[in-house]
This record gives C-alpha cells, structure tokens and sequence, in this order.
C-alpha cells in the first residue's frame, strides 16, 4: 500500500503534474561545504599517487636506472621497484583502515574500507613479484636457480627470515579476506588473522632497512622511509586506540534500558555524561563494545536513531538530575546482535567514533530525500531530526512489507510534521517489475520522480539491504541524480 | 572533479618520478667517484671494476714471481670474486715470508649498503690476515658475502705466491 501521509503545504502544485522540475542554482549553505568535500576527496587521489610515486623516485633517486648494468640486475631493480610500490600500498591500507578523521569525513568509513579491501590483493602480488624478482636476480648474478638463491638468502642474510615469515602471514591475511573464503568463517576468525597484519608489517621492517641498500645508514631515503613508518604507526595508535578510550572515558556511557520496538527489533538506550558534543551526528556511527561477560570483545557499529537528549533542567526537585541519554535501534542480525536484547541495565558501554560521512557534512543541496528499508529506517530517523532543510524541501521514503516494519515510523511521522517533510509509506510485497523492484506493488508505475519531483536537485540518503539499496542508487541515477549527490550506508558488512 | 584528480595525480606523479630521476643520475656520477677513490692505493688493479663474470684467473704481479723465488717476497694480486654485492679482489703483500699488507683494490659496491659494509669489514679483515698470517680467519659478522670473497681472493693471490 502506499500512502502519501503529509504533503507539505509549500510544495508547488506544479510539480505533482509531471512538468520538469525547476532546477534550483547550486547555491545553497550547502555549496561551499560540498566543493571543500569534493577537493578534500581529490586532494587524497592525488596524495595516493604521489605516495606511490614518491616510493619508485627513492629509487630512482639512488642512482638506480644507471646502476642497471646486465639482466641480473634488471631483475633485481623489478624486484626492488616491486617492493618499494608494494610495501607503499600496505603503508596506505594501514592508513585507510586508521579512521583518520580528514579521510572519513571526505569519503566516509565504508568507502575508504572498500578501497582498503580493493588494494589487498595488488599490495599482496607487488610482495609476491618482490620476492620472486629480488631472489632470481640475485641468483642470475650468482649463478644460482631462484629457489637456491632464496634458501641462501634465507640462512645467510641477517633478517631475511623475517621477510619470508612476513610474506607468509600477508599472504593468509589476503586469502583470509577473500569473499568467498571469509564467508565461511565467523567474523572474529577473520578478525584476528586480520591482527595478524601488524605482526606481517613489523617482521617486513627490518630487511628493509638492514639488507636494503636503499635505506642505509645517512641517506635521506631511510628517513623518508622511516617518517612513513612512525607517522602510520602513530596515526593507528592515536585514532584506533587513544581516541576511542578517550572517547569512552569522557562520556561514560551506561545503558539505561532496552525498549522493544517489535519482534527482534529493540532501542537501547545509554545514559553518560557530556553527551551534548556528540550531538549533529545524526545518521553517523559508533562503534559500541557493551561491557558485559561474552560480549565486551564483541565490536558492534551501530548509527545514533536519535540525537542525544538533554532533559530539561529543573524538573528533578529532590531526585538526582536525569542524565543525557542517547539511543539506537538494532535489529537481530546476528547471533551477537540477539543477545543485546538481553542486556542489564548499568552495563558501561566502550565506543569508539562517530565514523561516516551519511550526515549533514555529506549535503550538497538545499533539498534532501531520504530514502529507508527495514531497520535502515533507524538512521535516517536521526539524520531527519537534525539535518537543516527549509518546510516543503524534504522527503522521506519509507519501505517495509508491513507498517510495523517501519521502526521508529511514529517518530518519524511526528518529526516530519514539525519540521514540515513530506513522508510516504511505501508497504507491501515487492512489485513484480525489475526496475520498480525496490517499491511495493501497489505502486504501480510510479516511479522515484513520480514521489519527488525535484529528486534531481535534491541529495539523496539510502539506507537499507544492500540489493534493495542498489536497485534504489540505479533508479536515483535514471532519474538524474548525480553520484555525489548520492549518499549511501552499508550496513550488512 | 575526478578528471581534475587524475590530471593532477600525473602531474603530481610525473614531476616527482621526473625530479627523483635527474636526482639519480647525478647521484650515480657521484657514487662512481667516491668508489673509485674509496678503493685505497689501487695500483694496477684501478681496471678490475670491469667485472668479467666467474675469476679471472690470478695474475701475479710480483716482481719476481714463480715457485722458487716466492718466499722472497714481492706484491701478489688475487682473483677477481663476483658476489652479488659487487666484486672483491684483493692484493697482497709478502716480505721474507711474512704478510706484511693486504690492500682491497675492489670491493663489494653494488649498493650504498655494500660501501658501507665493505668500509667496515676490509679494516678488520686485514688487521686478522696479518695476525693470522694466513687466509683462515673468521668471517665478519654481518658483511659474509664481503668476508668470503675478499678471503677467496687473498688464497688465490697466496697461492701465486706459493705462500
């Protein structure tokens, strides 16, 4: 069933009937915001390029094209440049997978570890060639085959154990985060081969900077080399580790209670203090660790459904004044989510963030179209109650098979009558037409324009399954809509 | 604005490979000199840069050489080792009997790290010939390659000079 439950009374009637939009001029609060984003996000391209180029111009810088004499030694310098652009890209993972502020609020958490994930496998084969160039040139400088080379380096070499033990643990690390072969184990099994990147990258160091001619003692390449080292070892450090005990110190978050919201689906909300410097994150996320027996070592990202709220002051005569709380909405997913609905009240709760750019600091537009399925709902609940938009420029989407699907969709109601969004409900079995798919059925041929008539103009959020959220991306991109106006969370990673 | 990325990230690129490159060659220039003086009082043997691979096979320098003469005494050049770090020759010299000089005319170069360690190596090598008198000292720790050669050069140039 779809149902149109609030026409705001500003929207031309124009619109409804089908006659081109009115493009309105980029030249909203939003635009000066948007073009920053944008140069931030081309500012990091260039960054990652130089970053690569800069590891082959180590080399270069050396002396290295005239030092390439015979065969052998072409080999070797493939091998080396390997390395160099190889040991460079691990340098940049570590740094995508740092949360460093500058580079989640350009592109957001998902997006810089999606491109952490695509870099995996080339940084590996870089590694790989390193290994197997390095060892056959040296071997053809010596007359050895490559595998003997590799044994002699390996016993006589200082170090160079190390490096093999380091390929070794890069390589499980790889093939442990391939889809297919990650799918098979849980979640922490992946996790904690993960940790194991440290150990790779720290057992790789030192032939680096002993059996490496590049990084001797008093050239300024091993400080290059050494700068890059410290500064991603200390970005991990501050941002993983520093910041989100700080975070969880300052705000002492405890949970206060847990509210069922329908079958498998509940709030839970947390008391701490300060909690007001958070507020402006809605439709961000946290990172919550519930400090409770079985569970502490569980990390859960889960956004904000509401802004924090501070309770008026001067109601509480002679009881303790309420704390400021916040709130989020879960759904069980997992066999770790199913036993959040369990939890006591008093629980202290770690947290690491808030990550992710699906918020205001993503607008680009006066106008914005928030569209939601399922518990993807949740999110845009926060980001409605905070994010600027003028009565008549906003529009919520909400999808689910039944109207009890549509968690917080009373919240939700209310917000867009205060602050004047118009809210479709969009219920009921999917249609049967493949570019309709993400509607009900009975919407018929409706389409995302036929609901937002200026959607081309407009900034778009989706937050739901991933298939539902693809076909609803495409449909936006048929209707106009341009890729950075598109803002989309994943969350069913 | 992802045209005006790519268009700057090869700009960016470019100009630092390019600068990184002109930085090398002249580096290399300088590299070449310093090796060349860094080898001490190279008398005939300057040339032996000109890797041939394998060894070359010992050419005795000495002004009196053969069988019968040798304990007399005289200069003594030894084969040429390849490593993979450069190559090693070494040249000694004999008085009465006795090891009395051992000077490095090659020495591992191939990197900035092999100068170095073959700097710090070819002292300590020399001082344990001269106490040893012979070519069965230990190795230094961390320069192997270095040490094997240069002491596989010293027994060629000994056994030219029957020592």
């Amino acid at each position: 069933m779809k149902t149109h439950l609030l026409a705001s009374a500003d929207q031309p009637k124009g619109m409804s009937q089908g006659q081109p939009a009115r493009r309105y001029p980029a030249t909203g609060r939003f635009t000066a915001q948007h073009r920053r984003r944008m140069f931030r996000t081309d500012m990091l391209t260039v960054a990652l390029w130089v970053s690569l180029a800069a590891a082959l111009g180590l080399w270069l810088a050396d002396g290295g094209v005239s030092s390439v004499a015979d065969g052998a030694q072409a080999v070797t310098a493939v091998g080396i440049l390997a390395g160099l652009a190889g040991m460079d890209l691990v340098f940049l993972m570590l740094l995508l997978a740092a949360r460093l502020p500058f580079v989640d609020g350009t592109v957001g958490h998902d997006r810089a570890l999606e491109f952490h994930r695509k870099l995996g496998k080339p940084a590996l084969y870089l590694l790989l060639a390193h290994g197997l160039f390095v060892a056959t040139g040296y071997g053809m400088a010596e007359g050895l085959n490559p595998v003997s080379e590799a044994v002699s380096l390996w016993v006589l070499v200082p170090d160079m154990w190390l490096a093999f033990v380091s390929l070794a643990l890069f390589i499980a690390v790889v093939v442990t985060s391939l889809v297919a072969v990650r799918r098979r184990f849980p979640y922490e099994f992946w996790y904690f081969v993960h940790l194991l990147t440290y150990l790779a990258v720290a057992a790789a160091l030192p032939h680096q900077f002993s059996v490496g001619g590049l990084f001797a003692e008093g050239t300024w390449q091993r400080w290059y080399w050494l700068l890059l080292c410290i500064g991603t070892g200390s970005a991990l450090v501050w941002f993983r580790v520093a910041q989100p005990v700080m975070a969880t110190f300052r705000h002492q978050l405890t949970v206060r209670r847990v509210v069922p919201l329908a079958p498998g689906v509940f709030s839970i909300e947390m008391s701490g203090l300060r909690l007001n410097e958070l507020s402006g994150n809605g439709g961000r996320f946290f990172v919550w660790r519930f400090l409770a027996p079985g569970l502490w070592w569980q990390a859960h990202p889960f956004s904000l459904s509401a802004e924090p709220t501070t309770p008026p002051s001067g109601t509480s005569y002679g009881q303790p004044a309420q704390q400021p709380t916040l709130r989020i909405t879960v759904r069980n997913l997992g066999a770790g989510s199913a036993r959040l609905a369990s939890l006591k009240p008093g629980t202290k709760v770690a947290i690491e963030g808030p990550y992710g750019v699906f918020s205001t600091a993503a607008r680009s537009r006066e106008h914005i179209v928030m569209i939601g399925a399922g518990i993807g709902i949740t999110p845009l609940r926060a980001l409605l109650e905070s994010t600027p938009f003028a009565p008549g420029r906003a529009t919520v989407l909400l999808r689910g098979s039944s109207t009890d699907e549509l968690f917080l969709g009373d919240e939700i109601l209310e917000l867009c009558r205060k602050r004047g969004a118009t809210l479709f409900h969009l219920t009921g079995p999917r249609s049967a037409d493949p570019q309709g798919a993400w509607l009900p059925a009975s919407a018929g041929n409706s389409r995302l324009p036929d609901f937002v008539p200026d959607i081309a103009d407009a900034d778009v959020y989706i937050c739901g399954p991933s298939a539902w959220a693809r076909q609803v991306l495409a449909e936006a991109k048929r209707s106009g809509v341009r890729e950075e106006q598109l803002h989309y969370e994943r969350f069913d990673w | 604005m992802r045209l005006r990325a790519g268009i700057s990230a090869a700009l960016a690129s470019g100009a630092i490979l390019l600068a990184a490159w002109q930085a090398g060659t002249h580096v290399a220039e300088s590299n070449a000199s310093a090796v060349t003086t860094s080898a001490p009082r190279t008398t005939g043997g300057t040339g032996t840069g000109s890797t041939a691979p394998g060894t070359t096979g010992g050419t005795s320098t000495g002004s009196t050489a053969g069988g019968a003469t040798a304990k007399a005494g005289g200069t003594y050049t030894g084969t040429a080792v390849q490593t993979r770090f450069g190559t090693v020759q070494v040249q000694v010299t004999i008085k009465a009997g006795v090891i009395t000089d051992v000077t490095a005319l090659h020495l591992t170069d191939q990197e900035q790290r092999s100068v170095q360690i073959s700097a710090r190596a070819a002292p300590l090598l020399r001082s344990e010939v001269l106490s040893a008198q012979s070519a069965n000292v230990q190795t230094i720790g961390g320069a192997t390659f270095t040490s094997e050669a240069y002491l596989t050069s010293l027994q060629a140039a000994l056994d030219a000079a029957h020592f």
